[in-house]
């Protein structure tokens, strides 16, 4: 069910043709007849096979590599260690086209004397067959001498704990110091104190990281990959040490991404043996190599300390997180980087003290997760809130209520939010969706609980992020859509069409949307950061506009108005009011190609430009904008066995204005599931930094039996900064989902689980605790 | 290398192939036969990516030998029906936006096809329990149970 | 990864199959595969040859036997799971199936083929323990009765040997009037963190018979004899209840891994064997 509220003093100036409807999308056919394919379903003649030898110690000295038997084995074309490829690493800094880069942020490409993780490849090998691949590797001879290794962030930072790498096993700091925390503690009637535990998370995409990659005629290196991020053609060329336009990256429609698709996967591996080799190869990752094959969510230990006046104003918070970064640095620094700025969440507050650090473990590295740090910050400030309600014994709505950040007032980072924050809008709603609680019954208890968040959309301003996109009219009035952008599933690709033909009156089947190649289709930028339809949408909005502009001008001409009385919808071009004066868009098309007028439009679309946050007050711009909204649950727990069930589960989020409703609840669906996973019985567990759940049976996402259906009610402020006042949906969909449900479990069991997940056996101990206390 | 000869129908088309008896159905379809609509996820049989239905019950092709399908009728997404004549199932999936990425798509599909077999007008819960052997990670299944329902609604409209 | 090499031989009918075994020591039966597959294509085993018995027919029966069941070696899980004679007769078993599998991997696997594959979280096990059950093993050297309890002898381990195949089970009638089943798992159809099957008789008040049976707390299906005790000679009212789960706690040694640590385990074991008691005993009324 949804329901979709709007800004009633907006409503009246909009009126959209193809934007704001549940249009089927344009890649489900070919998916759902098995035509599409996926970046694994692409062979050539003469292929080759690969396969990665992983470590298996997570710390250690590789003392001994013998390939010798490996590379004598009939069918093996290549095999390449460290010593093959001089001092080559590749970027884990944050991918995509601005090409910043850090000191000490890139891991070394296959490893040369030491183990950092668990996994960390060894060599590649390239065969005939892949089970000569799979020979090889067993043939392969290698002696890891166990060193001292350090898997838990806080033993990591005292004195004398072992080095991961550098100095010491800090990554990266950030702070916030803003207004007087002392004075603001000073002043508090009651003072609140809490540590919260998250997760690592494993994204479980469907699709296991693979590739193929082929060397052309003219030298250069064609990568097809499933992947969110075609612009690593760039670093990939680094490490190859090629020139950039040397290297050619082609996505497919990918089998889900959630950030792990961000980073590089296998694309490296793939291009070092079709360079080496001559002939194509393609890498395909078994689950079990997934697991160990991409970063993690970070875990993070949030401690809270909060000060409140009686009446439940907050008047100073300190907070000090740290995330543990594991063994390599990738995109630590910006996660912290979230989570600093999203510390105090969708509530004002002017005295704040936020101190986050990444430190570096031997466990498996971590990086991008739908959320980003800011999910994890989410989780703790939202417990803290009812917290804080309980200590008090104030109503845990109003309590927020008399906190909430209000549209025009600046954030934690002194930035005011461009659009309205409609946060308390949204809590009121999903509360009120709940309906009418369900009783508890024996040993089964119910309870309620809310979350409510902020979370940006699009890059880092000082990322200085732009996207591209090409928009064209055939001669018979079809439309082409030309975009870098890769689609993970969200719908990314039918968006931009439902945009060009918005603009354009055309509809939906009429246009082909050509995406994600790094050398044809104008670069979009990453599908990251919940931005692409930002930026993208932005950016083929522009295209449309213009193309349209010229289309509209020379329509006029032909009616003998001006250009702004011309309208275009359902292959028609017109003048507005006068249903006589009247032609199809195609003639309109033949007149402009006849006269040489241009049937094509590129442009780019450029965020906000900033600068880096001021080092010692975190005092500046972040992002572009946030979205807000709040995510409410009721579960029931069986006390006796600790197991919980979400019973309901209510989402209000204002994304702006929706381009496609069908697909706006296709994320809030889903990133109830991906919350609901991370909050009860998703767990990476590791015994010295050795991933001991490294398959589905083990590593547990929620079934179709443990879901409830998720009721959406989306707002629309039109607001945003995005196409149309559209704000993203992409990662705000996931953020206050757990938090909703570790709070409905502390209301039914009356203790709270300071740690995700909560699963039964965490549950029991708590209610023991409680007992025995 | 050992292989045996098997003779399998897929889709409707008679296939005579020597195998491996190692050789997983899904790599004969997907590799011997280039029937790359099936996927794989796992290959420990949990996600049910690569459901196909096998002498007309789903089996995961993933745990099961190409020679155990020796004389076997297979029947892969491709041949529930085309993008001109799409099968209900299809339809709805495509109609009530039943998928994101896709890659759980065509084991969802078998997987309903069959239970829509057995019991024509399912509940909500005996959806559910169905394709509780179908992970996905993007939907939440809701739109999925949703397609399923709509599904059974066209098919019983469209009745024998 | 994908599997190991191996021999494939397929079998055209018991004795086939039997004859096979002899004359390959290192085989191994190949039936639904479903778990013998997985474990494959993971590498956990490599076995040199497999004998494939899907094609023998007329092993797939589910029939009656005088008051109880025969089930053949080739029944499927679903055939047994949708039985109208199992859920007449052993209705425990029908209880257990809810919590057994997803529908897919039903369709392919059998009863017999779970049964020797002894997962000790395999719920199964502990039906077969608890229900008395008697599992037929053949050999070209004859045929073996061996009593459920006797057949599960560790972790994947059991009494059937090398050159042997589980050729039938036969479910006795229901010699008890309660019957429960309950478990644990983290997610549902999956392995399970604890098991309890409990079959109770009753008579005036008083129980007379009891099996309390666990499974994925141990390294196979057993019956908790203190916790029988406790229920035997008397009411089952809440002291019994009480002493019966304790006593079930303290009869099992569970392990730690990563679904759950011991300490649950043994709670859970508690709380599955009040709940099955409690609802046996009002089966039996």
């Amino acid at each position: 069910m949804t329901h979709t509220d709007m800004d009633p003093g907006t409503l009246a100036n909009v009126q959209f043709r193809q934007v704001g409807k549940p249009l089927t999308r344009t890649d489900a056919p070919g998916k759902v007849t098995g035509r599409t394919p996926y970046a694994g379903d692409y062979v050539m003649p003469n292929m080759l096979h690969m396969r990665v030898l992983r470590a298996d110690i997570a710390s250690a000295r590789l003392v001994r590599l013998d390939v010798s038997k490996a590379r004598a084995l009939t069918g093996v074309a290549c095999v390449l260690t460290a010593d093959d490829l001089a001092d080559r690493t590749a970027a884990t800094d944050i991918p995509g086209q601005t090409g910043q880069k850090r000191l000490d942020t890139d891991q070394p490409i296959l490893v040369r004397d030491r183990v950092r993780y668990f996994g960390e490849p060894l060599a590649l090998i390239a065969a005939e067959t892949r089970d000569i691949a799979d020979h090889a590797a067993e043939l392969i001879e290698f002696e890891l001498e166990p060193i001292p290794g350090v898997y838990d962030t806080l033993e990591a930072l005292k004195p004398g704990a072992p080095l991961v790498y550098g100095r010491d096993n800090i990554v990266a700091e950030r702070k916030i110091r803003k207004g007087d925390v002392e004075a603001g503690f000073a002043r508090a009637d009651l003072i609140v104190e809490n540590t919260y535990r998250t997760p690592f998370q494993e994204h479980a995409f469907l699709e296991p990281e693979v590739g193929l990659a082929w060397v052309d005629e003219n030298d250069v290196v064609n990568i097809r990959v499933s992947t969110q991020v075609i612009e690593h053609f760039r670093p990939i060329a680094d490490a190859l040490g090629v020139p950039h336009n040397k290297v050619r990256v082609r996505g497919a429609l990918v089998g889900g991404g959630f950030g792990g698709k961000e980073d590089l996967t296998v694309e490296v591996y793939l291009a070092l043996l079709a360079k080496q080799t001559g002939r194509p190869v393609r890498l395909e990752y078994s689950r079990e190599d997934s697991f160990v094959g991409h970063g993690k969510r970070h875990p993070f230990i949030l401690t809270y300390r909060t000060g409140v006046t009686k009446e439940g104003k907050i008047t100073a918070l300190d907070v000090n997180m740290i995330a543990d970064a594991g063994a390599y640095v990738f995109l630590s620094p910006y996660v912290i980087l979230y989570a600093l700025v999203a510390a105090p969440g969708p509530y004002r507050v002017d005295n704040l003290n936020v101190f986050a650090k990444a430190v570096a473990t031997n466990n498996m590295y971590t990086s991008a997760f739908r959320g980003f740090g800011a999910l994890q910050a989410c989780a703790a400030y939202e417990q803290q809130m009812d917290e804080i309600a309980n200590t008090l014994s104030i109503d845990r709505l109003k309590l927020r209520r008399r906190n909430f950040l209000k549209t025009g007032e600046p954030m934690s980072t002194g930035f005011v939010p461009p659009s309205a924050i409609w946060t308390e809008q949204c809590a009121e709603k999903a509360w009120a969706g709940l309906g009418e609680p369900t009783a508890s019954d024996g040993p089964i208890r119910t309870g309620r609980g809310l979350a409510c968040y902020q979370q940006s959309y699009g890059r880092l301003t000082f990322l200085h992020d732009t996207s591209e996109a090409w928009v064209g009219v055939e001669m018979d009035g079809t439309v082409v859509v030309r975009s870098g952008v890769t689609d993970i599933g969200a719908g990314q690709i039918s968006a931009l069409g439902q945009i060009a033909v918005e603009v354009l009156g055309v509809t939906l089947d009429n246009v082909v949307i050509y995406n994600s190649d790094s050398a044809v289709t104008p670069l979009a930028g990453t599908t990251t950061a919940t931005r692409a339809l930002y930026m993208t949408g932005n950016a083929a909005k522009q295209a449309a506009e213009g193309l349209r502009a010229r289309l509209a001008e020379r329509a006029a001409q032909e009616f003998g108005v001006t250009p702004d009385e011309i309208d275009m919808a359902f292959n028609e071009v017109f003048v507005i009011d006068r249903p006589e004066k009247t032609m199809p868009l195609v003639d309109l098309v033949r007149t402009c190609a006849a006269e040489g007028i241009h049937r094509s439009e590129l442009a780019i679309f450029r965020a906000p430009f900033g600068d880096f946050l001021d080092p010692e007050t975190g005092q500046g711009q972040a992002h572009p904008d946030y979205a807000y909204g709040a995510h409410a649950v009721e579960v029931s727990v069986d006390v006796e066995t600790g197991e919980v069930e979400v019973l309901k589960s209510v989402a209000a989020h204002d994304v702006g204005q929706c381009i496609n409703p069908a697909a706006v609840e296709g994320q809030i669906q889903g990133g109830a599931q991906n919350g609901q996973g991370y909050a009860l019985s998703e767990e990476m567990l590791y015994e010295e930094g050795r991933l001991v759940t490294p398959s589905f049976s083990e590593y547990l996402m929620p079934t179709a039996m443990d879901m409830p259906n998720v009721e959406c009610i989306i707002l629309e402020s039109r607001s945003g900064v995005g196409p149309f006042g559209a704000k993203g949906i992409g990662e705000p969909a996931m953020t206050a989902v757990a938090p909703a449900i570790a709070n409905a479990v502390a209301d039914a069991i009356g203790v709270r689980v300071f740690e995700m997940p909560i699963t039964p056996e965490r549950v029991v101990t708590a209610l023991q605790q409680r007992d025995a206390s | 290398m050992e292989r045996e000869t098997i003779s399998v129908t897929v889709n409707g088309r008679a296939y005579e192939r020597a195998v491996e008896p190692r050789r997983l159905l899904s790599d004969f379809l997907r590799e011997d036969l280039r029937l790359t609509g099936t996927h794989v996820g796992c290959e420990h049989g949990v996600c049910g990516s690569c459901t196909v239905m096998m002498d007309g019950v789903t089996a995961r092709s993933c745990l099961t030998f190409a020679v155990m399908a020796d004389g076997a009728e297979i029947e892969t997404i491709e041949g529930l029906g085309s993008v001109e004549a799409m099968h209900p199932v299809q339809q709805a999936f495509w109609e009530k936006h039943g998928l994101q990425c896709g890659f759980c798509t065509p084991g969802m599909l078998m997987t309903a096809v069959e239970l829509l077999k057995a019991n024509p007008d399912p509940s909500v819960d005996d959806i559910r329990d169905a394709i509780s052997g179908n992970l996905c990670r993007c939907t939440g299944y809701q739109t999925i149970v949703e397609s399923i329902q709509y599904a059974a609604k066209l098919m019983r409209e469209d009745g024998p | 990864m994908k599997p190991a090499r191996f021999r494939y031989l397929r079998a055209a009918s018991v004795n086939d199959a039997l004859q096979a075994l002899a004359e390959n020591p290192d085989a191994q039966i190949l039936a639904g595969g479903q778990s013998l597959i997985a474990m494959m294509n993971l590498r956990l085993v490599k076995p040199a040859c497999l004998i494939d018995i899907n094609r023998i027919s007329n092993i797939g029966y589910i029939d009656e036997d005088g008051d109880g069941v025969a089930i053949g070696a080739l029944a499927r899980h679903n055939d047994v799971k949708h039985s109208p004679l199992i859920r007449e007769r052993c209705p425990l078993l029908t209880e257990a199936y809810e919590s057994i599998a997803h529908h897919t991997v039903r369709n392919r696997g059998t009863l017999g083929g779970n049964l020797c594959h002894a997962d000790p979280s395999s719920e199964t096990p502990a039906v077969m323990v608890a229900t008395g059950a008697t599992l037929m093993l053949q050999s070209l050297r004859g045929q073996r009765e061996v009593g459920a309890e006797d057949f599960f002898l560790g972790t994947y381990e059991t009494a059937r040997r090398q050159d042997e195949m589980l050729t039938e089970i036969r479910l006795p009638g229901r010699r008890t009037d309660g019957w429960a089943f309950a478990e644990i798992s983290n997610r549902h159809g999956d392995f399970a963190i604890a098991v309890i099957a409990t079959t109770l008789r009753i008579e005036d008040g008083r129980c007379e018979a009891a099996r309390v049976v666990a499974s994925g707390v141990g390294e196979h299906a057993a019956r908790l004899e203190p916790a029988e005790e406790a229920l035997i000679g008397g009411p089952i009212d809440d002291a019994r209840l009480d002493a019966a789960a304790a006593a079930a706690a303290g009869a099992v040694d569970p392990h730690s891994d990563s679904h759950a640590d011991a300490a649950y385990r043994r709670d859970a074991i508690a709380a599955l064997t009040r709940r099955t008691v409690r609802r046996a005993a009002a089966r039996c009324d």
